[in-house]
């Protein structure tokens, strides 16, 4: 390989702050806002196909129907049904490394909605685990109001 | 009217000691004062989870004070308003911390107007975040030499061997002779005014994160030394945005722009920023 004079090469450090504005939208607000304040985790079922989705969603992805306003209640239990152990730290992440970020198919549900799951080691960590919700002492009007999920024991 | 229901601002004041909520006031012990100009003056005083309101025309000892007139303080009440909307437009004041007096909403349940609909209106959420990420901007040999120059009060640009036209802030090669630079050249540091771009949006500065103020002027200077298109982007300072004069070349006929001058940064780290920004040379 080449080699060049590196005397002028240099490194500046910097530092980007993007400011941002998210809209959880009708659904998104009404599924958060029942999380906190009944601590009562709700999809919405497609009355074509049966489906139900948690996190809940406007639109039936197959049949294109509105489902808008089909809410049901759902268990706070549910089954992994697949995971990552997160091994870094960055400040976004919401727990130090290393943790268990796991998609959990909640009883009742079609589809999985990915949280945290703590009170396991995330060495013993295995899908199809039974899992429940904990949740949040304060609320942050997101989906971290389930602070988390932990084994059934 | 008829939009209000026919509510007042005594039914509001009055009605506040059944939409109280201890929890919403818990920790809080303060003294709000509300003049509303055409109908009163209250004052409410939160202290120990517990409220009291009176009517009284004396509103010393109030920790924060709102002024508005009835139309304002109703439709706020009702939801027909909005408040910040209402106090950029200068209908309603807040005298004291503005944010000690976004507490009261978290005092009282909704007030519900008689024949208004009772059904609340859904809480939507909105998150307002900042991400901020750290970046690392490697300058290589051909930048890097050029921020060094900046650092010692140096304009410098890189040759073109071939068609010896001057880059600045330098490439490696020159992009139209395909060949790459080799020679360096002091140039400026004062010039002369070519063109500006007047800028309402400000994104934020990658290397800082913060956003500046606006509007300001990119400009495009021709720093002496340089010919044609060679001009060097810089900002001008902020007060002088409506006091340069643009310059031109058009069709061999030149229009001579203000003549500029670097102001240096006291502090130079070897960035485009040891450059604060460019003046009029007076």
């Amino acid at each position: 390989m080449a080699t060049f004079d590196t005397s002028d090469c240099y490194v500046v450090e910097g530092k980007l702050a993007l400011p941002y504005t998210y809209f959880a939208g009708r659904v998104g607000s009404t599924f958060i806002t029942t999380l906190r304040d009944q601590r009562k985790i709700m999809g919405v079922k497609c009355n074509a196909c049966g489906k139900v989705f948690v996190p809940p969603r406007q639109t039936c992805e197959r049949c294109m129907e509105d489902i808008r306003n089909n809410w049901v209640a759902l268990s706070d239990t549910g089954e992994v049904v697949n995971f990552t152990v997160v091994r870094y730290d960055d400040k976004h992440l919401p727990r130090k490394a290393p943790f268990v970020l796991a998609m959990i198919k909640l009883d009742g549900a079609d589809t999985p909605m990915a949280h945290i799951v703590e009170g396991i080691d995330p060495e013993n960590m295995t899908e199809g685990l039974k899992v429940k919700a904990v949740f949040a002492d304060q609320t942050t009007n997101t989906i971290l109001d389930i602070d988390h999920f932990e084994p059934v024991k | 009217m008829s939009q209000d229901y026919g509510v007042t601002p005594n039914d509001i004041f009055n009605s506040m000691k059944d939409r109280f909520r201890a929890e919403g006031a818990a920790g809080i012990s303060s003294v709000f004062g509300y003049d509303i100009t055409d109908a009163g003056r209250w004052k409410l005083t939160v202290k120990d989870g517990a409220m009291s309101i009176d009517k009284t025309d004396d509103l010393s000892g109030c920790d924060v004070k709102l002024i508005t007139d009835s139309a304002t303080y109703v439709g706020i009440n009702i939801g027909k308003i909005d408040g910040m909307q209402a106090l950029s437009a200068g209908k309603l004041k807040v005298e004291g911390d503005i944010n000690t007096f976004a507490l009261t909403s978290r005092f009282f349940v909704k007030f519900v107007a008689p024949g208004q609909d009772a059904a609340p209106e859904q809480e939507l959420l909105v998150l307002k975040k900042v991400i901020s990420v750290k970046q690392r901007f490697a300058t290589g040999p051909v930048m890097g030499k050029f921020l060094k120059g900046l650092k010692v009060q140096k304009i410098l640009a890189i040759k073109c061997p071939e068609c010896g036209r001057l880059q600045s802030p330098p490439r490696e090669a020159c992009a139209i002779c395909r060949v790459k630079n080799t020679d360096w050249v002091e140039i400026g540091p004062n010039g002369e005014m070519r063109m500006m771009e007047y800028c309402y949006y400000a994104s934020p500065d990658p290397l800082t994160g913060e956003t500046r103020e606006t509007p300001y002027g990119a400009i495009g200077i021709l720093l002496d030394g340089c010919r044609d298109e060679e001009v060097f982007w810089h900002l001008l300072r902020p007060d002088q945005l409506d006091q340069v004069k643009m310059g031109s070349v058009l069709n061999g006929k030149v229009t001579h722009g203000s003549r500029l001058r670097p102001v240096w940064a006291d502090n130079r780290t070897g960035g485009i920023s040891d450059i604060k920004y460019f003046e009029i040379d007076a």
